[in-house]
């Protein structure tokens, strides 16, 4: 069983101290890193050179821009409801800190390992609509507020093919083995616990898109909905409600909506790695390696997306989840009940 | 069932999407690095005005007719000049254009009488302020003295190439006259046709002349 | 899964003071310039749509009045500056026609060229800010790359990219060479190219079919009554072109067909678009085959022209329909009125009409699909 990060360091406050330093640096170095792969993934599939400039082809890029971002005034308009205006950022920020140290990374190491891992990220991944939208509702800006009341339906909605299409990953995980061993040491699968199911699929040496390619699709397209990224990004829908809930937000502010959305989608992908493409199962290279790796490829895909599609309208948007997404999942979940039952 | 094959059918138009973008990554950027790259201009291509710089003169051929200037629809050419001491020929003093009203119309360009104008090759002018006066003769002026030196030296020389020439053509006319009548003589009455020869005196006509004689002869 | 019209959807009557104003434009990212839309909206549905327009006014107009004929000549490339060409040539084919110049035979097929190929590039640009409008930004770029290729080719002969002031009144102010020629043959083989790429992936798109399929439909009575013309007119199935019906310049050498559709929706104007650059391929290439020798100006530019007094029409068919001038001559180098019959000014003025009852996400898509260009509304 992995070693968690308090069982290693002998305490639990300095746990939180070095867990929560390295988080937060995994994430700034996330959002730096993504915007850098964003501008050069849309570059190359628009036929364009993307950031040049600064450092070796462009890699200091981001690094200027968020000292820029740093050094820009912070605007506040007027007749803000101004409590829920100032936290907005901080709501949509602390929670993926939380989620991302709950991640399987590594076989042999974890920052916190609880049996109930998937549930909490799920949990803390709900958290973002509630910061987008007391962002939209704080900001006195129409545009903000229905990119927020957009955001809100959306998010909600999609949360229940997320949560139907990882709950057929769980039911294998626990069907298709009650115990793992690790060492010499053999313990009950648990479902929900994200380090299992990854061992799950080291010990069958089968990746669980293969025994649910549908429900990984489902997944990646909730897990799209989720992030509020293209083709699912009305709530900020730049040609229709100008910048949507973060209209209003301007230096530092606007970059922590940006780091929650990038550390948002980073979870997403982690969750997905974890869930259907064997977590840090890999050769040769160690296992977090591994594990980054295949989170990016994903995170790769969903900026390949985002640069391919139009936007879809909010109507649409939602009949897509509750006439293709819900049924299919619910489907694919039956089905999977159905053929554990009888083999 | 129609409703699983529409899901299918767009799901498959959404993977061609992701096929084409993709395949877009992989070819070459089209970006021109501009200010690493020179971009190539085009022969055709319009910046500010300029005075052309004639050989055989040394200098611009302005005769301050002022037909650009009228014709300007931004009102943007200001120029002053006439008639020069000693020479014949009129000559701008004062030739400026404002860059910054410029429309780059051309009309200026195709109405010169004298085809003096011509576009610059000027292309990626930036200033922080909105003076673009451009004076045009600057780069002739330290020259116009010795221009205007040398076009009375052309202009006499001129006339009286023009003088001899006029001379030599009479001569050359008188000559001709005198040939004409003696082919006529020579041809004689029976060749209607060469007797019309001389009359228009064109080239091509006059060459007539041999066949209809040679048709005679036969 | 067929998207029910949204004005089924919409409550038969919403209480007053569950509606509000949203102010789109003159800034907002797909305003198209600075159209400036006054909504009252309730939720997300428009009850009302007012479109504010004037804030791009440069009075082309009234500088007609006060400047001769030939100096209102580059007015006419910057009253639309997505097809300059056209207007400028068709305010030289107008003064022509009034003044009884005679224009040379190669001059006229030049023309045609650079019309068409003006009329292409325009309708790429539109193509691209439209995928923009409906979140698709990378045909966006795609399209500018094609559409750069045609501005190197008419850069090659008129030294500009979009207010050419190209034409002269009796011919063109620069003769063609062969390196145009081919350029125009790269471009219209590559146009060809990449036509089928674009409908794989914009056309055929689930998400666009969504956006576009039975969005803003525009049909019968409401055409006539606010004059619509262009696109968005043969979208609705009436094959009516200038380049057609009043054959202007050369157009009735030419070989093309007009591409309609019946449904008058969002999807069908773009199908129409697309389907007008092909046309618009086989015109160029028809005329670079009969492209004759010969002058392109019948003398030197005269610097005044007197047309005789009189009132006078004239009308094309620019990327965006029925663009007229009207001009009246009181005998002097100075005309008296220049009035622009705009055709984006009356494709807009429906939009109150066409937008009622739908959502804020529709009226991005329609009013790109309409192509307005702002200055050319304003003028």
């Amino acid at each position: 069983m992995p070693k968690t990060l308090a069982e290693m360091l002998g305490s639990p406050m300095l746990a939180v101290a070095t867990g929560l330093g390295g988080v937060m640096g995994l994430l700034s170095f996330n959002a730096l890193f993504c915007i850098y792969l964003e501008r050069k993934i849309s570059a190359w599939i628009q036929r364009r050179m993307g950031p040049m400039e600064v450092g070796f082809h462009g890699m200091l890029q981001t690094v200027a821009d968020m000292v820029k971002l740093l050094g820009k005034q912070l605007i506040t308009p007027k007749g803000i409801d101004k409590p829920l205006y100032h936290l907005a950022p901080l709501v949509v920020f602390a929670p993926v800190v939380a989620g991302t140290s709950l991640m399987a990374f590594s076989g042999s190491f974890a920052l916190h390992h609880i049996d109930l891992g998937l549930v909490l990220v799920f949990t803390f991944g709900g958290f973002a609509v509630l910061g987008i939208f007391m962002a939209g509702w704080g900001s006195n800006n129409k545009y903000a507020l229905l990119g927020a009341m957009r955001s809100v339906a959306q998010n909600i909605s999609y949360e229940i093919p997320l949560l139907l299409s990882a709950l057929s990953v769980v039911m294998l995980t626990t069907s298709m083995g009650r115990t793992v061993t690790v060492g010499d040491e053999t313990v009950a699968v648990q479902g929900l616990n994200l380090f299992h199911i990854t061992m799950v699929q080291m010990d069958r040496n089968v990746w669980f898109i293969v025994l649910q390619p549908v429900a990984a699709i489902l997944f990646f397209i909730a897990v799209l909905a989720e992030t509020n990224r293209a083709p699912f990004d009305i709530p900020e829908a730049e040609s229709e409600l100008v910048a949507g809930f973060h209209t209003e937000y301007s230096g530092m502010r606007f970059a922590l909506f940006f780091f929650g959305e990038y550390s948002n989608m980073l979870i997403g992908c982690m969750v997905a790695t974890t869930l259907f493409f064997g977590g840090w199962s890999g050769p040769l290279l160690p296992g977090p390696v591994w594990f980054f790796l295949k989170s990016y490829a994903l995170m790769a895909v969903m900026m390949w997306v985002r640069w391919t599609y139009p936007r879809l309208r909010f109507d649409q948007l939602m009949r897509f989840c509750w006439m293709v997404m819900i049924p299919l999942s619910i489907v694919n979940l039956l089905v999977t009940a159905f053929f554990l039952k009888v083999f | 069932m129609a409703y699983l094959g529409r899901i299918l059918h767009g799901f498959k138009t959404l993977l061609t999407g992701l096929r084409i973008t993709g395949r877009e990554s992989m070819r070459k950027p089209v970006t021109l690095t501009y200010p690493h790259v020179e971009p190539k201009l085009t022969g055709a291509y319009r910046s500010a005005i300029k005075l052309i710089r004639f050989e055989e003169m040394d200098s611009h051929d302005c005769v301050a007719c002022l037909a650009c200037e009228q014709i300007c629809p931004s009102f943007c050419i200001k120029i002053d000049g006439g008639k020069i001491e000693g020479i014949k020929k009129k000559r701008a003093t004062l030739f400026e254009m404002d860059f910054a009203l410029c429309s780059l119309c051309g009309l200026c360009i195709d109405v010169c009488p004298t085809d003096t104008l011509e576009y610059s090759r000027l292309y990626d002018e930036a200033g922080y302020d909105r003076d673009w006066n451009m004076d045009l003769l600057e780069e002739f002026r330290d020259f116009e003295p010795t221009f205007i030196e040398q076009q009375r030296e052309r202009e006499e020389k001129e006339a009286a190439a023009k003088a001899a020439k006029k001379a030599a053509a009479a001569k050359a006319k008188a000559e001709a006259d005198a040939k004409k009548a003696a082919e006529a003589e020579k041809a004689g009455g029976d060749a209607p046709k060469s007797g019309d020869a001389p009359k228009s005196g064109e080239a091509p006509k006059s060459g007539d002349a041999p066949k209809s004689g040679e048709g005679s002869a036969s | 899964m067929k998207t029910p019209n949204p004005i089924d959807l919409a409550p038969a009557s919403a209480p007053e003071d569950e509606m509000y104003y949203l102010n789109m434009g003159p800034q907002h990212p797909s305003m198209h310039g600075v159209l400036r839309l006054l909504l009252k909206l309730h939720g997300e549905e428009i009850i009302t749509a007012e479109p504010v327009i004037g804030y791009a006014h440069r009075a082309h107009e009234k500088m007609a009045e006060n400047r001769s004929y030939i100096m209102f000549l580059p007015n006419t490339s910057r009253v639309d500056y997505l097809s300059g060409m056209i207007y400028n040539l068709a305010y030289c084919e107008a003064m022509e026609k009034i003044l009884d110049i005679e224009v040379p035979e190669r001059a006229q097929y030049i023309r045609t060229i650079a019309n068409e190929l003006n009329r292409i590039s325009s309708h790429l640009l539109w193509f691209g800010t439209f995928l923009l409008d409906l979140g698709g930004v990378t045909p966006f770029l795609y399209c500018f790359d094609d559409r750069e290729e045609i501005l190197e080719v008419l850069d090659r002969v008129t030294g500009s990219r979009l207010t050419y002031s190209y034409g002269r009144f009796g011919g063109v102010t620069m003769d063609v060479d062969d390196a145009f020629l081919d350029g125009a043959r790269a471009v219209l083989k590559r146009i060809r190219e990449r036509i089928p790429m674009y409908l794989s992936l914009v056309h055929d798109n689930v998400i666009f079919r969504e956006r576009c399929d039975g969005v803003g439909v525009m049909t019968g009575d409401l055409l006539r009554k606010y004059g619509i013309t262009g696109p968005p007119l043969r979208a609705a199935g009436v094959a009516y072109d200038v380049r057609r019906a009043e054959p202007y310049g050369i157009y009735d050498r030419f070989d093309f067909e007009i591409p309609t559709r019946t449904a008058g929706d969002c999807m069908a104007r773009f199908e129409v678009r697309v389907d007008e650059m092909e046309q618009s391929c086989r015109i160029v290439e028809q005329a670079i085959e009969g492209l004759p020798e010969g002058p392109i100006m019948p003398g030197r530019m005269k610097k005044r022209f007197k047309p005789p007094k009189g009132e006078f029409y004239f009308a094309v068919e620019s990327a965006r329909g029925h663009f007229g001038m009207y001009i009246v001559s009181d005998g002097t180098d100075n005309p008296s009125r220049i009035k622009l019959r705009t055709p984006s000014f009356s494709n807009l003025s429906s939009m109150p009409e066409v937008l009622r009852g739908t959502f804020v996400a529709d009226t991005i898509a329609i009013v790109g699909s309409i192509d307005v260009v702002l200055p050319e509304i304003d003028r």
